[in-house]
């Protein structure tokens, strides 16, 4: 039962204590750029959560199996970012291929996902933390969730706000930030819950 | 300085780099898509505005119907002239432009002709005040004025007016029906560009009630009904519903409306005269006039009031003595 | 047409500021700037990066085929983070432990991406050189703004030196991540009302 607890916490801490956007300060660029419609959000979560699960893992190998044994942790950058680079474009085609119907709904965010630092940062973190495989794909995946999360909550808060009435020099970023700030601060809350 | 450390960490990564690339180019081949050509040249002459007017998803879905053949190249009301010709060439396929169809706010229920009955603080959308009770004016059915019509429109096509009503700026228009969806009131209807008469309210009330909302309103009284001289008006849920394929746009239907609900788009620009000379007095042109316009005795000379008249022409065809024709005012 | 290589520094450090103007690379923006020595340092780390990878890309910039100009061009800016994580770990422990995790990110800051590709790949040499440097400043100089509010504000210190009295009650949340978010949109908010303000003066003088 460790085991499981484990994961548990290791999900629970991705999600929500560390949320990977509120906290870490990981995505914010995709955080701030595609926010702007719940649905183009929920698009942009479902990708990152899709290949960042298999970023984490397929890292985690390369780094295990070539870096280690070979001595050459230092290249870790360049691998990682190599491994990711590729296996956006791979995932790209595929889906492209084989569900053509997901392709035209999220096809347009799997390029930006490539520097999207949640991703590598995720796949470093992974190897910090020293996680084993199964705890590397739940870290992926619970980081993911929680991005994905973090989007859709602020896109809904985003689209309210187009229609408030707001002081010209705030309009636009600044007051989407400082809604971001106040979202980090609710999410606060979950400090100490593992 | 060991060349072995510096040889091990390009030979390894390199060879990871030309695993990639290799599984990149080998996942090429055998995940490749066949793409008609055609669809990025046609999508190239698209305005790229991804209105969605056409009914496909953005342009290139348009782009993809196209090639396919699922579609007119017509549908489209934003291209130009030239594109139109260049991708109809480019497919081979007839390409015209259809009738040109714009939108129009169907409401007169202005400051003047409706009152307010509470003033609206809140979010700055029409369909946030439309949840308030119906909204602030006193008919339920009326245009709110928050423009939210204008915030989706792509060409920027939407502005009140001087009233206080959305109004269309049709030469910017394309019917692409983002304003319809979003007006809560279902105010915005779109309809062909040359029809000159439509009715110019929604208010599915009758008589007193709609009078008492709002003194523009269509009271449902079926006058334009029954006077339209071709049967292109039926009455529904106390509004006219016209039939464009009968209407003549002869514009009888605005002048008998007693309240001025039906919209005129351009101006009666004739009048019928009757010359003193040939008439003889009959009267047949009073009977057949729609809009009560002559007046006359029996055996006397009869005379068109320019204020009733429509200029439809009746009269001219039913005169057995040739006697009336129609003049620029 | 010649620029001036002053006009380009300029450039990249007022009109076409990476982080107030082009909005790119937040990410270390708000997590690096809990005080002003990071700010500087991550800048530092940063314009190195810039500048490397703008000289490189714009001395092979005939030869990368256009296919694979992105993968190219990530390879490149990645072996410069290697060297700077290097280099830090070796001679700046400190400021490596300070920015941890965001150094190898790097890589992925948009802003060096977004100027490979529009800048290097189509500049000569000396111009993207000087680009790199003036982005490199512009970056710098902002994470110091927003680095020096959030460390007097949250610690009541400035470049570790303690600025007010025992009794000062530093806002802690200024060093948390709401801290973060909320202090570039207030300077964000700021900068937008100056530079409205410039255009109008500018505007009312051209009317005249």
């Amino acid at each position: 039962m460790e085991g499981f607890t484990g994961i548990l916490l290791i999900l629970l801490s991705s999600i929500l204590v560390n949320n990977f956007v509120l906290s870490k300060f990981l995505g914010i660029c995709p955080f701030l750029g595609v926010s702007k419609k719940v649905e183009t959000a929920l698009g942009m979560g479902f990708a990152v959560t899709f290949v960042m699960a298999l970023a984490s893992v397929i890292s985690w190998i390369v780094h295990h199996l070539i870096l280690v044994p070979l001595g050459i942790e230092y290249m870790q950058t360049i691998a990682f970012i190599l491994v990711i680079a590729a296996l956006v474009q791979l995932v790209e085609m595929a889906l492209q291929k084989l569900v053509p119907s997901l392709y035209s709904a999220l096809g347009v965010y799997l390029p930006l996902i490539t520097t999207n630092c949640a991703v590598l940062g995720v796949a470093i973190i992974n190897i910090t933390e020293e996680f084993n495989l199964l705890q590397t794909l739940v870290n992926g995946i619970g980081a993911a969730v929680g991005f994905t999360i973090a989007i859709v909550l602020f896109a809904g808060i985003r689209e309210r706000l187009e229609h408030a009435d707001i002081p010209q020099a705030m309009k636009g970023f600044p007051v989407a930030l400082i809604s971001a700030g106040l979202m980090a601060l609710a999410f606060y809350g979950f400090q100490g819950l593992v | 300085m060991n060349i072995g450390e510096i040889l091990l960490p390009v030979a390894a990564l390199g060879g990871l780099g030309l695993v990639l690339g290799l599984g990149l180019a080998v996942a090429s081949k055998l995940l490749a898509v066949k793409v008609d050509p055609n669809i990025a040249k046609v999508n190239e002459l698209l305005p790229g505005a991804n209105c969605g007017g056409c009914g496909y998803p953005g342009c290139s879905g348009f782009a993809k119907a196209l090639c396919e053949g699922d579609c007119e190249v017509g549908q489209c009301s934003v291209l130009s002239e030239e594109n139109l010709q260049a991708i109809g060439e480019l497919l081979g396929v007839e390409a015209t432009i259809g009738e040109r169809r714009v939108a129009r706010v169907l409401c007169r229920g202005d400051e003047e002709n409706c009152a307010t009955r509470f003033e609206y603080y809140g979010l700055n959308d029409c369909r946030a005040a439309a949840m308030l009770a119906g909204g602030p004016a006193s008919c339920r059915f009326a245009c709110v004025g928050l423009l939210t019509c204008a915030s989706v429109c792509p060409f920027d096509a939407i502005c009140l007016n001087e009233h206080g009503i959305a109004t269309v700026d049709e030469s910017r228009c394309t019917a692409c029906g983002k304003c319809v969806e979003a007006c809560p009131k279902d105010a915005i209807h779109i309809m062909d560009e040359g029809s000159r008469v439509y009715i110019n309210c929604r208010n599915t009330d009758k008589g007193k009630d709609v009078m008492q909302a709002c003194k523009a309103g269509c009271i449902g009284c079926g006058l334009c009904a029954k006077k339209c001289p071709e049967g292109a008006i039926t009455m529904e849920n106390n509004l006219p519903v016209y039939d464009y394929e009968k209407c003549t746009n002869c514009g009888v239907c605005a002048v008998v409306c007693p309240k001025g609900s039906i919209a005129l788009k351009e101006p009666i620009t004739q009048t019928a005269v009757i010359y003193e000379d040939p008439c003889i007095g009959c009267g047949i042109c009073k009977k057949a006039c729609p809009t009560g316009a002559i007046k006359g005795e029996i055996k006397e000379l009869h005379v068109v009031n320019p204020k009733k008249c429509a200029a439809c022409g009746i009269c001219v065809e039913k005169c057995p003595k040739d006697a009336i024709e129609l003049c620029d005012r | 047409m010649k620029t001036k290589p002053l006009a380009i520094i300029k450039n990249g450090i007022f009109d076409e500021n990476p982080i107030f103007k082009l909005m790119l690379g937040l990410c270390p923006m708000l997590a690096v700037t809990t005080a002003a020595f990071n700010g500087i340092g991550m800048g530092l780390a940063a314009m190195f990066v810039l500048v490397g990878s703008n000289v490189v890309i714009a001395l092979l910039r005939n030869f990368i085929p256009a296919k694979i100009r992105i993968p190219a061009f990530i390879v490149i800016i990645a072996s410069f983070v290697t060297m700077v994580q290097l280099l830090l770990k070796a001679f700046i422990p400190a400021l490596d432990e300070a920015l941890g995790l965001f150094i190898p990110l790097i890589v992925v800051n948009c802003i060096i991406l977004g100027r490979a590709e529009a800048y290097a790949s189509k500049n000569p040499v000396g111009a993207s050189l000087l680009d790199g440097i003036g982005m490199g400043l512009g970056f710098m100089i902002a994470l110091f703004i927003v680095a020096s509010i959030r460390e007097i504000l949250g610690n009541g210190t400035f470049f570790d030196i303690t600025l007010f009295g025992p009794d000062f009650q530093p806002m802690l949340l200024m060093i948390g991540s709401p801290g973060g978010f909320i202090t570039l949109g207030l300077v964000l908010a700021l900068i937008n009302h100056i530079t409205k303000k410039r255009q109008q003066r500018r505007q009312a003088k051209g009317a005249r």
